[in-house]
């Protein structure tokens, strides 16, 4: 097995055919293919199968590329936030043990490791070769996206060719894909979103077209896009459809070509959600659902006649061959599927799952259809922007900062959609705040940043000395 | 106006050490605000001064700053 195959196979049956478009650039699917092939050969002759190689692309055709001629060659990608501090970065690359990182042009001044960097540019020029995808066995590793994790420091979700080609078929076959669909891509390759971009839709020959970024800032200007392109198919986060409910021209843009819409990431606002319902009276809308580790396990189509405001959405019912399980005591839902992760990649290496089904922190009950329903996290994991942030990893930060005695950091709500991180601290004698937090701009991406520090002579604790996290929110308040 | 924009800007969307030395002419998505926060400033806006800002014209360079963004908004006042 191999996840790149189907696409392979495509490029028999329609070689011609748009494969991406990124701005003004457009690529076939045979074209596409011969950077694929060049990629992998030139990998292979390094024997790089089973490594990892680091991705320090922005998402786009060649960024897209890498990740195809990687799996073609038997090895693993890790694609990187490029936007990240370089610490961040620094700390994927090692800790992912990358034999190589590929850019574009020279290597940039934040990697330490610069004598592994491969510019992109110069494996294009290498001569044209016919190439056919290493076989693998399906347990073999694929891609590892690295998550905000618990324990301080990111950690890489590590997904099997079976997780990927599992999750990808089962998409190609729910949301009916065929080779006439013109699928958006807005979500960068770390994010698992991604996976369905850039895998669905190439194995059944549809095309995929590359929002330009500076249009999430513009919602009018990114529906003319999307009505320029006919995009039918487009996968992305609440908190985008909102804005573009909200102040995206929608009644005045052709978007007939638009068929479904498929939403992941955060819980979307009912107001908003009714708002583009009925904006777009013609388009399936669905709500999918599952961590990173278990990919979608669960999803609801949306029915328009349930939407209502004061009332939340289902997930839905299992996705595939998701079974999925919830704790008498505690109501976690625990998740077992083929598209389930392998483990997390720590240290170069594999580390065994600690659990299997995977639990996944997430409170859920059973409404009277059958459906689930989702009640928050168990533990004190946000969501942000669609991203997840776990406030260990924030916290560890602020802690390593000169000046910061202790610091506790939670989630606060945002009245349009998701949470934002907040912190208390305790500083040290005649420390200026301003000044002690300064450097923590280089040091956590922009969606981990807090948005509000409260001072505070001591940290209110509970009984057993343990931090009190609700008397901390109460703070904010 | 400025102010009452900077205040909502500082309090309720990014947050920065110094906001006295943040200069009207300083990138606001640089010190990180975000597409969420741009569609919140702009209903902030349209509520607090009573004007509309045409969807068309959404765009990162109206928003950068709080120069460019007073602009913009006098512009439909």
């Amino acid at each position: 097995m191999n996840i790149v195959q189907p696409f392979f196979k495509q490029c028999s049956d329609t070689p011609d055919a748009l494969a991406f478009s990124e701005n003004e650039t457009a690529i076939s699917y045979v074209d596409f293919k011969h950077r694929v092939e060049t990629l992998g050969l030139f990998l292979q002759k390094k024997l790089i199968a089973g490594s990892c190689i680091a991705i320090a692309l922005d998402r786009g055709i060649d960024s897209a590329a890498c990740i195809y001629g990687v799996l073609s060659a038997g090895a693993i990608y890790v694609p990187l936030d490029i936007k990240n501090p370089a610490v961040r970065l620094n700390f994927i690359i090692e800790d992912a043990q990358a034999r190589y990182i590929i850019g574009s042009g020279k290597a940039p001044e934040w990697l330490e490791q610069s004598e592994k960097w491969l510019d992109i540019n110069e494996i294009f020029q290498q001569n044209k070769k016919a190439f056919m995808p290493v076989e693998l066995e399906k347990t073999q590793i694929a891609a590892i996206l690295y998550t905000s994790g618990s324990t301080g420091t990111p950690k890489g979700v590590a997904l099997s060719h079976q997780a990927l080609f599992n999750f990808s078929a089962w998409a190609t076959q729910t949301f009916s894909l065929n080779n006439t669909d013109c699928i958006a891509s807005l979500a960068p390759f770390h994010f698992d979103l991604s996976i369905f971009d850039l895998f669905s839709s190439l194995s059944i020959g549809a095309s995929v077209h590359f929002i330009p970024d500076k249009l999430s800032f513009a919602p009018s200007k990114l529906t003319a896009w999307l009505s320029e392109k006919k995009i039918s198919c487009w996968y992305t986060v609440p908190s985008l459809l909102s804005f573009i409910a909200l102040k995206g021209a929608v009644e005045t843009t052709d978007l007939s070509a638009l068929k479904r819409i498929l939403f992941a990431g955060e819980v979307f606002p009912m107001e908003h959600l009714i708002t583009l319902s009925n904006l777009l009276p013609e388009v399936n809308l669905y709500n999918l659902y599952g961590p990173t580790e278990t990919n979608v396990c669960c999803y609801w189509k949306v029915d328009r006649a349930r939407l209502k405001l004061g009332e939340s959405i289902p997930i839905g019912k299992a996705a595939g061959d998701a079974v999925l399980d919830v704790d008498n005591e505690t109501s976690e839902l625990k998740v077992q599927s083929l598209n389930n992760f392998s483990g997390y990649w720590q240290n170069g290496k594999l580390s065994a799952l600690a659990s299997s089904p995977y639990p996944t922190g997430d409170k859920v009950s059973l409404n009277s259809r059958g459906e689930y329903c989702y009640h928050g996290r168990l533990d004190r994991m946000l969501k942000c922007s669609g991203y997840r942030v776990e406030p260990a990893e924030i916290e560890q930060r602020i802690s390593q900062l000169e000046g910061i005695a202790y610091c506790a950091v939670i989630g606060m709500r945002d009245k349009t959609s998701g949470q934002r991180p907040a912190a208390v601290l305790v500083l040290e004698n005649g420390v200026n705040l301003a000044v002690a937090i300064k450097p923590l701009r280089g040091l956590l991406p922009s969606y981990m940043q807090p948005c509000k520090f409260i001072i505070v002579d001591t940290l209110p604790t509970l009984s057993n000395g343990k931090i009190d996290y609700l008397a901390i929110e109460g703070l904010f308040h | 106006m400025k102010e009452k924009i900077r205040e909502f800007i500082f309090e309720d969307l990014i947050f920065v050490a110094e906001p006295e030395k943040f200069s009207d002419d300083d990138d606001l998505l640089e010190a990180g605000l975000d597409s969420m926060g741009i569609m919140r400033l702009i209903m902030f806006v349209e509520e607090q001064f009573t004007v509309t800002l045409p969807d068309s014209e959404i765009d990162p360079d109206n928003v950068r700053s709080f120069n460019t963004l007073e602009q913009w908004i006098l512009q439909h006042k």
